[in-house]
């Protein structure tokens, strides 16, 4: 009898440790602070909780990021990190807010649109906690979050989640999916006071255009691709022309109007903003992929994938042999980091040159590095060392 | 009101969750059925999702 009481504290003791060598991974992430470097430009950080005070204090509010040239013209909003499982979104913002110069209008950047789905992994799915991205001082390390708000921050789930205002039921897990919980509401749950605030931040600051950048897997038809609302669907339809002729293939599909929740409909039905969603190929995320890896994660390179895109079943060019060309002569072997930044990068920068050709009154002067510079530099020369620049401008998410 | 309604029903999840893990270790202890060594890891094993909930850490 002692010897069997003594036997069930040696397996909770076992368990125990257990428990803590697993805790410790997730407190880890759960607390691990990326460092970005802002440019020169950079105005001001505020919290997302100036639109809406019920977040201040918890793991939905999350710094805006605002560079504003003080010379009259248009604004943009970008979202990175809408799906902290699809990181290159973030590193994608962090790129322009180090290098961002705005000669006229006024830009706000969100790297970590749902903070906390950014710390929460998806160690379960055998996921790294983190990749880091090269650079020629050292290397930067970034989290990679999960799909959804953390479940220690918005908890239960209902059976169905019904989507407000429009009452469609949709899968009971997209309750903690931002990009199905817009616009939102002040009064709801964590996701959607995340949602509405953004909304009240994009009708407050009268916001032009907006961007939501996001990562696919390459058997999702959408990958490669703007999604635009209506109103940007001539924008749209040009930096895609464009980009496919000059830079790298993009395609483009209109919002449906019944798929309620996102933000490429939502944004543009509840505020004046041109809303465009921008989807680049990430293998780690298809279903088929082998080892989730940080290797994956950065270079993109998955010999069942590559088994899938030969069997045609993906919806984009992905080749890990030999390779496909770019219109600018770069070959591209997998999905690597630079090629998933820079087709966000210059994504941005060619809708935003429409919208100054389409909505003169609107103009917004921005420069950052686009596609080709990072295909030719890579991402970590555009990424600058902390330790070096001037304190002020050096921010934790 | 709407937030605070759901707030209410998150605190009540988590002691829920802290009820569960004390009903499973009073198992681990005290059971009347199925007392092989086996349950004893099964028992010692599941407590620590609980666990972890609790604490705030999964």
């Amino acid at each position: 009898m002692k010897n069997s009481v003594y036997l069930k504290i040696l397996f909770l003791v076992l368990s125990g440790i257990l428990g803590i060598l697993g805790g410790i991974e997730f407190v880890e992430l759960r607390n691990y602070k990326e460092t970005v470097v802002v440019s020169e430009d950079f105005t001001e950080m505020i919290m997302l909780s100036e639109y809406l005070p019920s977040l201040k204090g918890t793991w939905g509010d999350t710094p805006i990021y605002i560079y504003d040239s003080g010379v009259p013209g248009g604004s943009m909003l970008i979202l990175g990190g809408t799906h902290p499982y699809e990181p290159i979104t973030t590193v994608a913002a962090y790129v322009v807010m180090e290098n961002i110069k705005v000669e006229s209008g006024k830009v706000y950047v969100i790297p970590h649109a749902n903070m906390s789905a950014s710390t929460l992994g998806m160690l379960g799915n055998a996921y790294p906690k983190y990749f880091s991205v090269e650079t020629p001082w050292g290397s930067q390390k970034y989290r990679i979050g999960d799909r959804g708000t953390n479940p220690l921050d918005q908890w239960p789930d209902p059976y169905t989640y019904i989507h407000y205002p429009s009452g469609q039921n949709l899968a009971y897990q997209d309750i903690r999916n931002l990009n199905r919980t817009f616009p939102g509401r002040a009064n709801g749950t964590l996701t959607e006071r995340i949602s509405f605030a953004i909304m009240e931040l994009i009708r407050n600051e009268d916001i032009d255009i907006f961007f939501d950048y996001h990562e696919a897997s390459l058997m999702y038809p959408v990958v490669s691709t703007y999604v635009a609302h209506d109103d940007a669907m001539d924008i749209g339809m040009m930096a895609a022309m464009m980009l496919s002729a000059t830079q790298f293939p993009m395609k483009i599909e209109a919002s449906p109007k019944n798929l309620k929740g996102l933000t490429h409909r939502e944004v543009g039905d509840f505020s004046d903003a041109l809303a465009l969603l921008m989807e680049t190929p990430e293998p780690f995320i298809d279903r088929v992929a082998g080892r989730m890896t940080e290797e994956l994660m950065v270079d993109g390179i998955d010999e069942f994938v590559q088994t899938a895109a030969e069997k045609g079943l993906v919806y984009c060019d992905y080749d890990i042999k030999e390779g496909f060309t770019d219109p600018l002569g770069n070959v591209i072997i997998g999905a690597p980091l630079d090629y998933r930044v820079g087709r966000h990068l210059s994504g941005t920068l060619e809708a935003v040159n429409w919208m100054n050709m389409f909505f003169p009154e609107k103009a917004l002067v921005v420069s950052f590095p686009g596609y080709a510079e990072v295909m030719e530099n890579g991402t970590g020369y555009y990424l600058h060392d902390p330790s070096k620049a001037d304190p002020s401008r050096v921010f934790k998410n | 009101m709407l937030v605070f309604f759901d707030t209410i029903i998150y605190y009540l999840y988590f002691i829920m969750t802290a009820f569960f893990a004390f009903l499973l270790l009073r198992n681990l202890f005290k059971r009347e059925k199925r007392k092989a060594l086996v349950y004893d890891i099964v028992y010692s094993y599941v407590i620590i999702t609980f666990i972890l909930r609790v604490i705030g850490i999964k």
